[in-house]
């Protein structure tokens, strides 16, 4: 197909051994690439019940026939695996420039098996000559220093995909760190990464370029669309100055900024967190991933740190989350679980899940108290090295609870803690939480787009009607989003409008945004039939018990709680799923699916 | 299934718009949302500018049930849209501008900044039969797979949405990009800047 390389290196890490895996155009028209081939791989090939930290995991990285092409924020690339932290399917997105050079290197993706026995990382380049090197002298190094050291070796004008020492000690909450500070966080993948003892994956700069159909008329819909992103406020203006951070004062004035670990939902204190205090504190530099016009990502000071973020889901996870409201100390903590290798969201939940404990008298431990921001840093240190009370957090806020008896203090779902949107705020955003097949993600769906933001336009955020079927064709685009693959930021001011046109100009195969849907319905429906025959199924669609029973207490989300149950009937009948959450077989039929184990 | 007081509302908000702004007659035109495996669509004959809760007909959205019986003749245009498209929500209305150029010109390419911001262009189609749903039920999904809205000549635009308001922003910014193109076409005049041309929006 044009626009993508039709090849993917394998890797077989028992072997020390690299094969071609060519992709047929029949796939690729059905699954496009990123999230949707990732998906399409493991569930053909990955056996039922393997352990996700033994060496069968399969860990797949995929570009999309959008990724180094002109289109705005094409820099995206997906990973696809078995988390550790959820025992289900995984996917995973990040931005920056690897995934670009690994496409002009020639190789679409890389799916990689088997384990390493001792620690090596893996170079690539454009000369069909992939290579598998020592890395036991980067070891036990953090990402800052593994990069600089990396840089050393194999020169400047690379990109690296690494662990950190988290990674390395299987903590159930780390990520793998793309470049200086972007990462594919959630999940646990750090873990899977460093259950195969890979340190790293180096790409060279290369100047390969990507096949187009029609280059004319792909310049076209990319002016057009350049136009757009600067006329859209939120991509003009709001992400550029502000990033993600943006969302704090927002979140916190509609009652949804979780507090102390979701009891609450609004803090006055929220306003020394929030991006003014960022941009105006912290904030040195604006920067951005491959080709996008909108560079949402900041370079920070924080004392004597430097790094990159914080993110707003970060800010509050490290933060409003403990409650904490110190924005030095919560910087300096993003950037040690950026040089740790452990994600903000998973980290934060599992720290907040620990002060719920300790003040409920479960546990005993005066570094976990609310508010008490002096432990935070030694708190992300201990879960790297697995040291103390750390060793406990390190395996996530599920089963953190779990071992002391008291589930209700884990805020998740499917074992992935919940992002910063407290669910009684929007109820459709709080479905997407339920039914994500990744777990407590907001990505898969974002409803509050509609809820929260009015993009197209507002929705009742406490109304039932219309949700589960506007849920269901939100995470169908996203997951065809993740395929392309395109930045979900584009998305406030492009659209699969222009994302069919793009694919089509690209291709030359005449898309058309409803067979894009449908291709994400696909995809989503085979993540779904893989939770499925894990064990993930009806009764983990769910969320933890004080969103279903006990209102929020103040704030202007004050008095409400998720009606769950009325809206999964819906959204499973909507889906095309019976009444256990089952796909049908006339769905499967439909969509395409011949899956042996559907 | 009893449709939610905020449904209600919402169809009762939009109704009124679309009567009082000219975009349809007393009981012209018909609007519907598409919620939990059902349409909401109004009662035929039903003024739109004037809905009462009863007028608000819950129908099948697969196949053809009772609830047609007191559905909007449309009801068919309506359910092949929800079928073939991403549409939650559906109105039609009888947009005067839209529907005079309709008459003369093959597709109207937007050429004020907001239509050409937003929409680029407005996609035009032939049916046999224009009024009436079995035609338009085979050609309108076909158009709105990759438009957000298509008039069909000398009839009137069928406009999808993620939301009702989303959709009455399609049927009302459609509306105003003709009315310009209209007004600008009848001075005679050349434009002195055709951006649709330059971003050759006819490519669309």
């Amino acid at each position: 197909m044009k626009g993508m390389n039709n090849l993917l290196l394998e890797v077989n890490l028992n072997e020390k051994n690299f094969k071609d895996l060519r992709i047929s155009d029949e796939i690729l028209e059905n699954f496009i690439g990123g999230r949707g081939l990732g998906v399409k791989i493991i569930a053909e090939r990955l056996p039922t019940k393997i352990e996700p930290l033994a060496p069968e995991n399969l860990l797949i990285f995929a570009t999309g026939p959008f990724s180094g092409t002109t289109i705005p924020t094409n820099g995206r690339f997906s990973l696809v695996t078995k988390s550790p932290l959820t025992n289900g399917i995984f996917y995973s997105n990040s931005g920056g420039y690897f995934g670009v050079f690994m496409k002009k290197c020639g190789y679409d993706g890389i799916v990689i098996e088997g384990a390493l026995t001792n620690p090596g990382y893996i170079v690539l380049d454009d000369t069909g000559t992939p290579k598998i090197k020592d890395a036991s002298n980067i070891w036990t190094l953090n990402t800052e220093d593994t990069l600089k050291q990396l840089r050393l070796i194999e020169g400047q004008n690379i990109h690296v995909l690494m662990i950190g020492p988290a990674g390395e000690n299987l903590v159930k909450i780390s990520s793998i760190m793309n470049d200086s500070a972007r990462a594919f966080g959630r999940g646990g993948v750090g873990a899977v990464m460093g259950s195969k003892k890979l340190k790293a994956i180096v790409v060279k700069r290369t100047n390969g370029k990507v096949k187009v159909h029609d280059n004319e008329l792909l310049k076209k819909y990319v002016k057009v669309a350049q136009d757009k992103i600067k006329v859209v406020p939120i991509t003009r203006s709001t992400l550029p100055k502000f990033g993600t951070s943006a969302l704090v004062k927002v979140i916190n004035i509609l009652g949804m900024l979780p507090i102390n670990n979701f009891q609450k939902g609004y803090d006055e204190r929220t306003y020394q967190v929030s991006g003014e205090e960022i941009n105006a504190k912290l904030t040195q530099e604006q920067e951005g991933c491959y080709a996008c016009p909108i560079r949402c990502g900041r370079l920070t000071k924080a004392g004597n740190m430097r790094g990159k973020g914080p993110e707003y889901e970060s800010v509050w996870a490290l933060g409003p989350n403990l409650g904490i409201f110190d924005l030095i100390t919560i910087t300096q903590a993003n950037y040690l679980c950026n040089m740790y290798g452990i994600d903000t969201i998973s980290c934060g939940g599992s720290i907040a899940c620990g002060m719920e404990l300790q003040q409920k008298g479960y546990i005993k431990n005066d570094s976990l108290k609310f508010g008490k921001s002096t432990s935070l840093k030694n708190l992300v240190k201990m879960i790297t090295y697995k040291e103390g009370i750390g060793s406990e957090l390190s395996e996530g806020a599920a089963l953190l609870a779990k071992k002391h008896n008291s589930n209700e203090t884990a805020m998740h779902v499917k074992g992935l803690e919940l992002p910063a949107y407290d669910p009684r705020g929007a109820i459709g955003h709080a479905l997407g939480y339920a039914t994500s097949n990744r777990g407590g993600c907001h990505l898969t769906g974002y409803l509050a787009s509609l809820e929260i933001f009015a993009v197209p336009k507002k929705i009742d955020r406490f109304t039932i009607a219309g949700k589960p079927d506007l849920l269901a064709l939100k995470q169908n685009q996203k997951a065809i989003e993740d395929s392309l693959v395109i930045c979900t930021f584009a998305g406030w001011a492009l659209g699969l409008d222009y994302y069919a046109r793009f694919l089509k100009a690209i291709t030359g195969i005449d898309y058309d945004v409803i067979q894009l849907t449908e291709i994400g319905e696909r995809i989503y429906t085979l993540e779904r039939i893989f939770n499925l025959n894990e064990g993930l199924n009806k009764s983990t669609d769910t969320l933890p018990s004080r969103f279903l029973s006990n209102p929020l207490k103040d704030g202007a989300s004050k008095g409400h709680v998720v009606p769950l149950e009325l809206m999964l009937d819906q959204y499973y009948n909507v889906r095309g799923w019976d009444s256990n959450g089952i796909p049908t077989k006339e769905l499967l039929k439909k969509l395409k699916i011949n899956y042996e184990n559907a | 299934m009893s449709v939610d007081e905020s449904i209600y509302k919402i169809f009762k908000k939009i109704g009124k718009h679309l009567v009082h702004h000219g975009y349809n007659t007393s009981h012209s035109g018909n609007i519907s949302i598409r919620s939990g495996g059902k349409i909401i669509i109004k009662r035929r004959a039903a003024m739109l500018s004037d809905l009462e809760p009863e007028d608000l007909v819950v129908c099948d959205l697969k196949e053809e049930d009772s609830g047609s019986l007191l559905a909007s003749t449309e009801l068919g245009v309506h359910r092949a849209i929800y079928l073939e498209t991403d549409a939650m929500a559906v109105i039609h209305a009888h947009n005067p501008y839209c529907v005079a150029l309709s008459l003369v010109e093959n597709e109207i390419t937007c050429i004020d900044a907001e239509g050409f911001a937003l929409y680029k262009k407005i996609p035009i189609i032939d049916v046999e039969i224009p009024a009436g749903a079995y035609y338009t039920s085979i050609e309108v999904p076909k158009m709105l797979k990759n438009y957000p809205f298509v008039i069909v000549r000398g009839h009137g635009i069928f406009a999808k949405g993620m939301t009702l308001e989303d959709a009455l922003q399609y049927v009302t910014g459609a509306e105003q990009s003709a009315r310009i193109r209209y007004l600008t076409l009848i001075t005679g005049k050349s434009l002195l800047r055709d951006y649709s041309k330059e971003k050759d929006f006819s490519l669309w």
